[in-house]
């Protein structure tokens, strides 16, 4: 369990953080989404402890990062996969990472195996492709058996066989009880993937809520319609729905069901073309939050 | 061609976005011109009051020079000659205070000299026996004929024979007295018809290179030679006048402390210097028909380094070292740094011919420290001489040739190092080593050589290894009939100047050759 | 700390660079001695012991780049994050750095310090072994391998770094050469790591500096880096 409160933190005259607080839970994965320079990374290297936040607290398990005696042991992070120093092999690399530990190699071998990388263990790291150093990182996270994970943007540099293996192991890792908290800032990668998703913006939380939660409060189903007839915006209007005119001859309409649609315009002799159902995504949630800047949250369900 | 130039216009861009890389520039600016301005010589001329400026005689060439010795002499009107047997030539070397050793020096000098004048500066002409460099005809300072070599004593005695004819002065040796050899002849214009003539005796200072803890430094001080000459015979258009008694430049029997030229040289050595000669003085004493003259100071270009006086303008650019070490790391690094982030993937997707992308990196690193270079050398040149000038050190003057070649020669100094560096980036592709190494190759053999090695092997060194473009430096010739400690550390290299550069260049080439040839065979 | 030093051992243990650079410090350190060594003419004997320890000149800037590589190349690649991340101790991870760094340059530089010795030996045979410039010679690679590594610390840069232990190494001297004024020679000359540090290497009367006063002042730099370093390694961000 993770606990971020009230951290704030200026580089020069940006601010970085502006009062960023959230929790993460064990038991589930947790999204935590904002376009580029919402301070996610920011965030994230002040609970590992290699920046100092001016106020607030970012806690492991009630205690600060740098309180930690073996912190892999309390969370396991991957921050940047290339971060590593090329000439050192895989293997090796792992090494010095678990002594530091107090582990030893029989568990390096175990999380080389978990990532699916026992293969080129005793290649050069430097040789590695993005993808490969992703796996790599996600072996160093693991080694301590923590349970907290916290990945920086993991899907970046994957390939599709690549980010459908990631999706299946981070909800893995959820199902053995552990906290997870994966960043991104597309809300499209985490669909499938996240419980629960925190939404950063300006250096602070606009949304914190379940992924069912955030879908409920877009804005619901809408139908779009091909129709060239001045009456269709009249008659569905009429029949208690929403209409905007989307495009030359496209109409967008809310509150009425796809079926509801065909029915009224049929029953006044309307003519249309071409009706499409379009259930709301996260992404639209996601893009409707950030673009309308409003701070606003939900009471998390939790 | 319009591929390099668009090649170089990135580079350029490059480097001049990177802030580090352009700070780096100034910085080695910085140094080459702040070390340079150090107060860190002092010395004694001008701080005495009136009177103890530094001024040195000079030489019918305008060459600064050291004129100073024993003359015996007489007028001679028109064409004439002299001759004379010398029958002896001992000296005396200093020692502890008070306890001169006996010994000569190797161009202790005793023989027949014709003088325009008895001022110093005054052209002249002289033939001369030598302390161990044989018979010699010497004439305005920097000339010098080697006759037969040989010494002098009682059993083995030398004639000496100096004949005027119009300008030219002849110079003649037997060892009998009548089977006589030719050394040679001096044409010198401007000589007046009346002319003061006679023996003289001179000897230089005495310098050995001791080892002083750290550093090879050098030690020595005045030394005194007397000659015995007799059977002296003149012929031509001599006055008859009695024969009189000149000490030209007679400061050294005062101790020599004045640090300045026109005397005897006075000298500025690592290690202390010893006190003068408290035996001898100079003087001449005649008994019937047997002169003897007792000497010390010399007839030569005034030049600096242990056996001589004062500093040249190589001096002002000590910093020359630290801001090389600065653009060796640039010349590294702006190669380096690519490699380190893979953005050398990038730059080669964008530019696929290496070479000439290797090319246009060595013409903007190397352009920008040459022009940095420059810019440094010419204000630390011209600004330091005033500095050393204001703390009473004593400064040759060098010529306009000489400060353009020594300014254009760091710079290009720095602009060949700061190439070699990047090629030596290229085939190492990390940076700390590419530093290293060219650290090492181009300024630890002038370290060690300047330091720690004894004088052959630094040589050797300083011919061979990139650090002999540092000769670029050397603001004073050489003279071989000057005994002086011609080492790095006085501000002699053993190349010529564009020799050294020739070798940096040649080192330079090859590197580049290789980093050419690894950079086509190489995956990026 | 045991574990961070162990980890840190194996860092350095795996790094391909490692056995390169110390094999380097042994073999030009006894190069160097043994060209050094082959000199004849004057100044040869002045002091023989010193002479067939030249080559620690060429040796301490091989070490100095290692003193570098410990952190500096961690900083190059983005490393030094991953290592704070699992070692969040900061001060007990460059206190396990120097410790590694130092064991590993003493026994590199025992065998080059040894061989240098020999060699001038074998070629100067009229010499006598002193043992205390050697003893001196193979601390003082030990401190200058620390003084790159406090100096890398608090640069975070290894280019900036070696470029600066270089100058200071290297220039040192040389500006020490020109200058006349006793006085100031004679300050600079107590005051600099290198000049300071290598009058242990001397058995002739040398008035700078007693040999191992001067080694001292080559601890104090080293000391100095490493303090400096470890401040900045603490207040700044990673």
């Amino acid at each position: 369990m993770i606990t971020v409160n009230g951290l704030r933190k200026r580089f020069g005259a940006t601010t970085a953080l502006d009062g960023m607080t959230f929790t993460v839970d064990p038991g589930r994965v947790t999204g935590f989404v904002g376009p580029n320079g919402a301070g996610k990374s920011t965030t994230m290297r002040v609970i590992l402890g290699l920046d100092a936040a001016d106020a607030g607290t970012a806690l492991v398990e009630g205690r600060p990062y740098r309180a930690l005696r073996h912190p892999l042991r309390h969370v396991g992070s991957l921050l940047d996969a290339s971060a590593l120093q090329p000439g050192r092999t895989a293997r090796n690399h792992l090494l010095w990472l678990a002594h530091s530990q107090g582990l030893g190699a029989r568990r390096v071998d175990e999380v080389l195996e978990r990532s699916g990388l026992q293969g080129v263990a005793r290649r050069r790291a430097g040789g590695f492709s993005l993808g490969m150093r992703q796996r790599l990182g996600i072996a160093a996270a693991l080694l301590g058996d923590p349970p907290a994970l916290m990945l920086d943007e993991p899907f970046n540099g994957m390939d599709p066989e690549g980010i459908i293996w990631m999706r299946g192991f981070l909800r893995g890792l959820a199902a053995e009880g552990r906290a997870v908290l994966v960043s991104s800032h597309l809300m499209g990668e985490l669909e499938d993937t996240a419980d629960h998703v925190v939404v950063a913006g300006r250096g602070r939380v606009i949304a914190d809520a379940s992924v069912a939660q955030l879908l409920a409060a877009a804005s619901g189903d809408r139908v779009t319609l091909r129709s060239h007839s001045a009456e269709a915006s009249a008659v569905l209007a009429e029949a208690g729905a929403t209409v905007t005119r989307a495009g030359d001859g496209v109409l967008s309409v809310a509150g009425l069901a796809a079926g509801d649609v065909v029915a009224a315009l049929h029953r006044r002799g309307v003519a249309f073309s071409e009706v499409s159902a379009h259930r709301a995504s996260l992404e639209d949630a996601y893009l409707e939050l950030t673009r309308d800047a409003v701070e606003y949250r939900w009471e998390s369900a939790s | 061609m319009t591929a390099y130039l668009r090649a170089l216009a990135a580079e350029w861009t490059k480097f001049r976005t990177m802030r580090g890389w352009v700070a780096a520039v100034m910085i080695a600016a910085a140094l080459i011109v702040g070390l340079g301005l150090l107060p860190g010589l002092q010395g004694s001329c001008g701080k005495h009051g009136p009177g103890s400026e530094c001024v040195a005689p000079v030489g019918p060439g305008g060459e600064e020079v050291t004129d100073s010795l024993t003359f015996v002499h007489q007028a001679l009107t028109g064409d004439g000659s002299v001759t004379v047997r010398l029958t002896g030539l001992t000296g005396e070397l200093p020692g502890e205070p008070g306890k001169p050793r006996s010994g000569l020096v190797p161009w202790a000098k005793a023989g027949l000299i014709v003088r325009g004048a008895t001022t110093q500066g005054a052209t002249y002409a002289a033939v001369m026996m030598t302390g161990s460099h044989g018979v010699r005809l010497q004439y305005d300072f920097v000339h010098d004929v080697a006759g037969r070599p040989g010494g002098v004593s009682a059993d083995a005695p030398r004639w000496l024979r100096l004949t005027r004819s119009g300008d030219t002065l002849t110079a003649a040796e037997s060892t009998d007295g009548t089977a006589w050899t030719t050394v040679g002849s001096a044409r010198l214009s401007g000589l007046p018809a009346t002319v003061e003539a006679g023996l003289f005796v001179t000897s230089p200072q005495h310098t050995e290179e001791v080892d002083v803890g750290l550093g090879s430094g050098a030690m020595g001080g005045p030394s005194h030679a007397t000659g015995v000459f007799d059977r002296l015979a003149l012929a031509g258009g001599w006055q008859g006048d009695a024969w009189k008694t000149d000490v030209i430049g007679a400061q050294v029997e005062h101790g020599g402390g004045a640090g300045g030229p026109g005397g005897a040289p006075d000298a500025p050595v690592a290690g202390g210097s010893v006190g003068p000669a408290a035996g001898r003085v100079s003087g001449a004493e005649r008994e019937g028909d047997t002169f003897r003259l007792t000497g010390s100071g010399d007839l030569a270009p005034s030049i600096p380094g242990a056996a001589g006086v004062g500093v040249t303008i190589t001096s002002t650019l000590v910093g020359t070292f630290a801001g090389l070490i600065v653009v060796v790391v640039l010349g590294a690094v702006f190669v380096t740094a690519e490699y380190r982030r893979g953005l050398i993937r990038t730059t080669f997707a964008a530019a696929p011919h290496r070479v000439r992308l290797l090319a246009a990196k060595a013409t903007v690193v190397g352009g920008v420290t040459f022009v940095a270079g420059l810019v440094a050398a010419a204000v630390v040149v011209s600004l330091g001489q005033d500095v050393l000038r204001d703390n009473g050190v004593y400064l040759h003057p060098a010529s306009t040739a000489t400060e353009v070649r020594v300014v254009v020669g760091t710079a290009a100094l720095l602009a060949v190092a700061a190439v070699l560096a990047l090629a030596f980036g290229t085939v190492l592709r990390l940076g700390v080593t590419a530093i290293t190494t060219a650290v090492v190759v181009i300024v630890m053999p002038y370290v060690l050589a300047m330091t720690v090695l004894p004088t052959a092997a630094g040589q050797w060194l300083l011919r061979v290894s990139p650090a002999a473009a540092f000769a670029l430096q050397q603001a004073s010739p050489a003279y071989p009939q000057v005994a002086n400690i011609y080492t790095p550390a006085n501000g002699y290299f053993p190349l010529a100047p564009w020799a050294g550069l020739a070798v940096l260049a040649a080192w330079a080439a090859v590197a580049f050759a290789a980093a050419a040839v690894v950079l086509r065979k190489r995956d990026a | 700390m045991i574990d961070i030093v162990r980890a840190e051992w194996t860092k350095l243990r795996t790094s391909p660079g490692t056995l390169a650079l110390l094999v380097g410090v042994i073999v030009a350190t006894v190069g160097v001695s043994a060209a050094a060594s082959a000199c004849s003419g004057t100044g040869c004997d002045a002091d023989l012991p010193k002479l067939g320890l030249t080559g620690v000149q060429l040796g301490q800037a091989v070490v100095a780049i290692l003193g570098v590589l410990v952190i500096g190349h961690e900083y190059g690649t983005g490393m030094v994050r991953v290592t704070l991340t699992a070692m969040p101790r900061r001060l007990h991870v460059l206190a396990a750095k120097a410790a590694v760094l130092a064991a590993v340059v003493a026994v590199a530089a025992v065998p080059a310090v040894a061989g240098a010795v020999a060699v001038s030996q074998l070629m100067l045979p009229d010499h006598n072994v002193v043992l205390r410039p050697a003893v001196g010679s193979v601390l003082y690679l030990v401190l200058v391998a620390l003084l790159a590594l406090g100096t890398a610390t608090a640069f975070r840069s290894a280019a900036a770094a070696i470029g600066t232990i270089l100058a200071v190494l290297y220039a040192l001297p040389i500006v020490l050469a020109v200058v006349t004024d006793e006085e100031w020679r004679d300050r600079l000359r107590r005051m600099g790591p290198s000049t300071a540090g290598l009058a242990v290497q001397a058995t002739t009367a040398d008035a700078v500096t007693g040999p191992w006063k001067g080694l001292g002042v080559l601890a104090l730099w080293a000391l100095g880096a490493l303090l400096v370093g470890a401040v900045l390694l603490h207040r700044r961000d990673a």
